[in-house]
């Protein structure tokens, strides 16, 4: 027990902190600039000076650690003046340009400088001028207010990871720049731009729109892109978002958010917002009545349901929709027309993903906590970037090395590099070589566990060398053990997957391995996911062959249950996937398809095949926010809310649900409210008042969620298994197809980028996420640019066997040889276009890694 | 880019220091003597090689006044102007080298031979005037001795 006096106050405290922290707890405030409890402590700016009995000089309470018996005081006379000296020459140089800074009025030099005192000061000198840098199209940097405190630096590197800023020059001239002096040229997260106690570092989004205390509203809800679920805060100003901020202490992302969680919200007010339902009359979609077009839906699937029976219908369910949406569009495929025809873009890697590695470890065995990752002492990294697919996931791995932790990574991992202390980067098409070789070290290392037969006798006989092995991934065979090495002495190991592994060939037999990796290190899985509520959607039982609760269709229990709770009989047969409504659909026998929040048309694979394919059926209709490309070939297109205008829960990758709520109104209705229309047209039942009715009736039927309401998930109890249970896991076989093994033929294969700042086609109307990253690229490695004789900015032919774009080239060091990266974000310019699929015989996910490509420079 | 001789002599300098971020300072010099000052490239092709973020070597480089920061010419003529050497001249000196090389304080000679920098004080008040070249250090100048002085600079 430590005992210290603060002025006069005797406290007691358990360890060793610091004065500051000790006074904080005590209720007692001290000024601070330099320090911020996001960072390591610096000591640098003097404000948190305090007299110490029995020390010389004034001391900082930032840094100086509490002994027993300290006797401090943190408020007298002479504090008092050094405070406002400190003050005085921090304001040399500040333009005290308050009456036109954003920042004034949460400002923490106006707010320290109100309270000491230190005015205009008696410097008569003329102040440093450093012009604004308007260079960069998201960030603004004033450096004339630049106080030095380091904190963006400090967060940009020690926290973020990207170490994009420095202090430049020395003294009085000390400013901050990223390296090109101009744009920040960095992940744009905005980090620096949350501690930045002044006006130096602000964003561009609604800039001089607003002040900090007219944004009257601000309303706690779920960011709308990636599967971490990071909690953000939308501050509101005459009904529209001025600016998105993150908040420390919520439980994925802590006061942290990536460009596109706090940059990408723009969406929501874009003049292209479909404002209106939308009839196709005489081949022209034109605009009509709520009433005409819901009855025109319901009248024409009732139609076709009668004529060519249930089973000719077929949903396309949304990863970007709530819980509530997604739980009423499954019923009503199931209970309204009959159907178990239910899939979504899960299909195209997590959905299988997770079906095979649960079946392995059991249900929920890939729902791990995401802060986890940091005190993990080896992540292993394969199929992906999670600094770009996950950024928050990502910067916990990042904080896993800053921990001595060992970072691993298969593949080319941009965000990750120079973390792995042996970076394993198979040839192409070699990756089975090398994780089949991890495997058999591993196993020869540490023998078989003998808890898990199956796994076992499907693991006996695979017996690739660690030369071979290393082989595969050009590296000495020394270095192979490295890697093994730290696997096989990790005690509480990860491993990350990411898509691009399942959907490449043999991916299923990749997972197996992983898998493998898993069992025999006793790690645990994370499955990164691309889209806020992926995990959501299959929970609400959005898939051909699983019933809310993620129940198997396949079970009579499990469907009687939920005839008994829907009064309706549901059909035995599983539906078709995604994939197999597109089969379906261009064979004839899909006639009616219902889109809600998705764009196949885009978003999968061969994706002007999906096109011709979905022109064929005879009644589309599309819910969505925008005119996609999937709206435009649609019968009725009907406009929903965007999901700040609604409330709701999300499901992120670690199963943990969160409220989404309303930030701002909008005219119009929710996806499920759209379909409860359409259904109640259709003489189905659907009568809820609210979202939060859908979800009791969720929670009511479905055990997974048993008894939970929006109350308790806003006290953060929702994390899996919630109150029900998880079911029980049977393995009863596992299942695995090598396939046949693809030997590189061609120059250059298609490989897809997963961009940071972009996200489906949803970023496309996100104005400074479009301005950050705007346009598609064809990334090559800087060997394959020389040998092509092509440098940046070249414009190069890419063709397929099914198609070619024109892409302006990008050199990047990070890519592999002889790929070529193209991004599935930009009209027009979708790598989709250009790539053919097979699926896979275990996963149902599309394997799309063998596209040859030819690449030609196209002349100007 | 560096030379494969620079390359080795990065990795030799690297070796003395604990971690890559201790080698910075003579990495820098390095790669000043390889680019001629620290331009951009200077920097990364340092930052590549030592694994030092591009925008903290660039915060540390820009710290010391020593550095190159911009272009300059092949001899660094370093010229006191301060208290001891004004009085004995220092000004004059500076007046010379403009005539004469077309050389001003803070640049370079149209020929690309010299630049000057003017110091405050190089610790030489006893031998005043007093300039560095390169690495040399001379004292006690005149205009004469300069010039012959700097024929040795080609
Ligand atoms: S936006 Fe993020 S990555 Fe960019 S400089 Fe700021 S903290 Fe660094
Ligand atoms: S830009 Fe802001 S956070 Fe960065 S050093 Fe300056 S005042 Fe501090
Ligand atoms: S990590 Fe994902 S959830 Fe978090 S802010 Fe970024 S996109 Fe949103
Ligand atoms: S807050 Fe303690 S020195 Fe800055
Ligand atoms: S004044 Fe010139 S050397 Fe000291």
């Amino acid at each position: 027990m430590i005992k210290v006096t603060i002025n006069g106050k005797e406290i007691e405290l358990e360890k060793a902190v610091t004065v500051l922290e000790a006074a904080k707890s005590a209720g007692i405030k001290i000024p601070t600039l330099c320090w911020h409890q996001q960072l390591e402590k610096y000591g640098g700016c003097r404000l948190c000076l305090v007299e110490v009995e029995k020390m010389p000089r004034l001391q900082t309470a930032c840094t100086l650690m509490v002994t027993d018996g300290m006797v401090v005081r943190t408020e007298t006379e002479a504090i008092a003046n050094v405070r406002r000296s400190v003050l005085e020459f921090l304001l040399i140089n500040h333009p005290l340009d308050c009456p036109y800074c954003d920042k004034a009025g949460e400002c923490e030099l106006q707010d320290l400088v109100e309270k000491y005192g230190a005015r205009a000061g008696r410097f008569t000198e003329e102040k440093r001028k450093v012009p604004e840098s308007l260079e960069d199209p998201v960030l603004v940097r004033n450096m004339e207010r630049c106080v030095v405190c380091t904190r963006c630096v400090r967060m940009c590197e020690g926290v973020q990871g990207a170490a994009a800023l420095g202090v430049i020059s020395r003294g009085g001239h000390s400013h901050i720049e990223p390296f090109s002096g101009g744009k920040f040229e960095c992940e744009y997260c905005g980090n620096c731009v949350s501690v930045c106690p002044v006006g130096a570092i602000m964003s561009r989004l609604h800039r001089h729109s607003y002040r900090p205390w007219q944004l009257v509203s601000e309303t706690e809800t779920i960011c709308p892109y990636c599967g971490v679920g990071c909690t953000l805060v939308a501050q509101v100003r005459d009904d529209v978002i001025k600016r998105v901020v993150p908040r420390i202490g919520t439980p994925v992302n802590n006061g942290l958010l990536c460009s596109r969680g706090r940059f990408g919200y723009e969406f929501v007010g874009s003049k292209e917002r479909l404002t209106s339902p939308l009839i196709r009359k005489n081949g022209v979609l034109e605009e009509s009545t709520w009433e005409e077009a819901i009855s025109l839906v319901a009248k024409k699937l009732g139609e076709i349901k009668a004529k060519h029976g249930s089973d000719s219908i077929a949903g396309i369910a949304s990863p970007r929709c709530t819980n509530e949406d997604n739980y009423v569009f499954q019923k009503f495929m199931r209970v309204t027309i009959g159907t178990n025809n239910i899939d979504s873009t899960a299909r195209t890697g997590y959905a299988g993903a997770q079906a095979f590695i649960e079946n392995i470890f059991g249900q929920g065995s890939t729902a791990n906590l995401i802060p986890g990752l940091a005190n993990s002492d080896v992540v292993l990294v394969a199929g992906g970037d999670p600094t770009a697919v996950n950024p928050i996931l990502g910067l916990q791995i990042r904080a896993c090395a800053r921990r001595a932790g060992s970072i691993l990574t298969i593949g080319h991992v941009k965000g990750l590099r120079h973390y792995s202390p042996v970076e394993l980067r198979p040839a192409l098409f070699r990756e089975t070589l090398a994780l089949e070789g991890i495997v058999s070290a591993l196993r020869n290392k540490k023998g078989l566990p003998g808890s898990n037969q199956i796994l076992e006798a499907k693991l006996k006989d695979i017996n690739t060398t660690p030369q071979e092995a290393a082989g595969a991934c050009g590296v000495a065979e020394k270095d192979f053990a490295v890697f093994v090495d730290r696997l096989s002495g990790a005690a509480t190991p990860a491993i990350v997957i990411g898509k691009e592994i399942v959907q490449s060939s043999g991916g299923n037999y990749k997972l197996f391995l992983l898998a493998a990796i898993n069992y025999l290190v006793n790690g645990r899985i994370y499955l990164l996911s691309e889209r806020a509520n992926e995990q959501g959607l299959l929970d609400m039982g959005c898939a051909p062959d699983l019933l809310p609760g993620y129940r198997p269709l396949a079970y009579a229990e499990f469907r009687k249950r939920y005839e008994t709770a829907w009064k309706t009989a549901i059909p035995e047969r599983p539906g078709l996937s995604i994939f197999g409504m597109i089969d379906a659909a261009k064979q004839g026998s899909l006639k009616a398809m219902y889109v809600m929040g998705e764009n196949p048309v885009y978003n999968l694979p061969n994706s002007r095949d999906v096109e011709a394919a979905l022109q064929k059926v005879d009644f589309l209709v599309v819910q969505d926010i925008f005119l996609t490309e999937t709206a435009k070939l649609a019968d009725v297109v009907l406009p929903a809310l965007s999901w700040s205008e609604k409330s709701g829960t999300f499901t992120n990758m670690e199963r943990r649900i969160q409220r989404v709520r309303k930030a701002v109104s909008r005219e119009g209705m929710e996806d499920w409210r759209i379909i409860a229309e359409v259904a109640r047209n259709m003489a189905s039942k659907f009568h809820y008042t609210g979202a939060e009715e859908v979800f009791a009736e969720i929670s009511k039927v479905s055990p997974l969620y048993r008894d939970l309401a929006y109350e308790e998930i806003e006290k953060g109890q929702s994390i899996y298994p919630y109150k029900g249970e998880p079911l029980r896991s049977t393995v009863e076989e596992i299942s695995v197809d090598k396939g046949a093994g693809v030997v590189a033929a061609s120059r250059f294969y298609l490989r897809l980028e997963r961009p940071l700042f972009h996200s489906g086609t949803l970023s496309r109307k996100a104005a400074a996420l479009v301005n950050i990253y705007s346009g598609a690229l064809a990334r090559l490695s800087t060997a394959d640019a020389a040998s092509l004789g092509v440098k940046d900015g070249d414009v190069v032919r890419v063709s397929t066997k099914i198609g070619s774009l024109e892409l302006p080239v990008a050199v990047d060091g990070a890519v592999e040889q002889s790929v070529v990266m193209l991004t599935n974000n930009f009209e027009g310019k979708g790598a989709f276009c250009l790539a053919e699929y097979a699926v896979d015989p275990v996963t149902g996910a599309p394997v799309i890694d063998c596209n040859a490509v030819m690449i030609e420079k196209v002349e100007r | 880019m560096f030379s494969e001789t620079a390359k080795k002599e990065l990795e030799e300098i690297r070796l003395k220091y604990p971690n890559a971020r201790a080698a910075l300072l003579p990495a820098l010099y390095l790669a000043q003597r390889e680019f001629g000052w620290l331009s951009p490239e200077a920097y990364e092709a340092v930052s590549g090689i030592l694994g030092v973020p591009k925008a903290i070597a660039r915060g540390v480089g820009t710290f010391y006044a020593m550095y190159k920061h911009k272009p300059m010419g092949r001899n660094i003529v370093q010229l006191c102007t301060n208290v001891s050497c004004m009085i004995l001249g220092a000004e004059r000196l500076v007046d010379f080298l403009k005539n004469k090389y077309g050389l001003e304080p803070g640049g370079t000679s149209p020929d690309g031979r010299f630049s000057l920098v003017i110091m405050e004080c190089i610790g030489a008040c006893g031998t005043a005037p007093a300039m560095l070249v390169n690495d040399d250090f001379f004292e006690n100048l005149t205009e004469k001795y300069i010039e012959e002085i700097l024929e040795k600079y080609k």
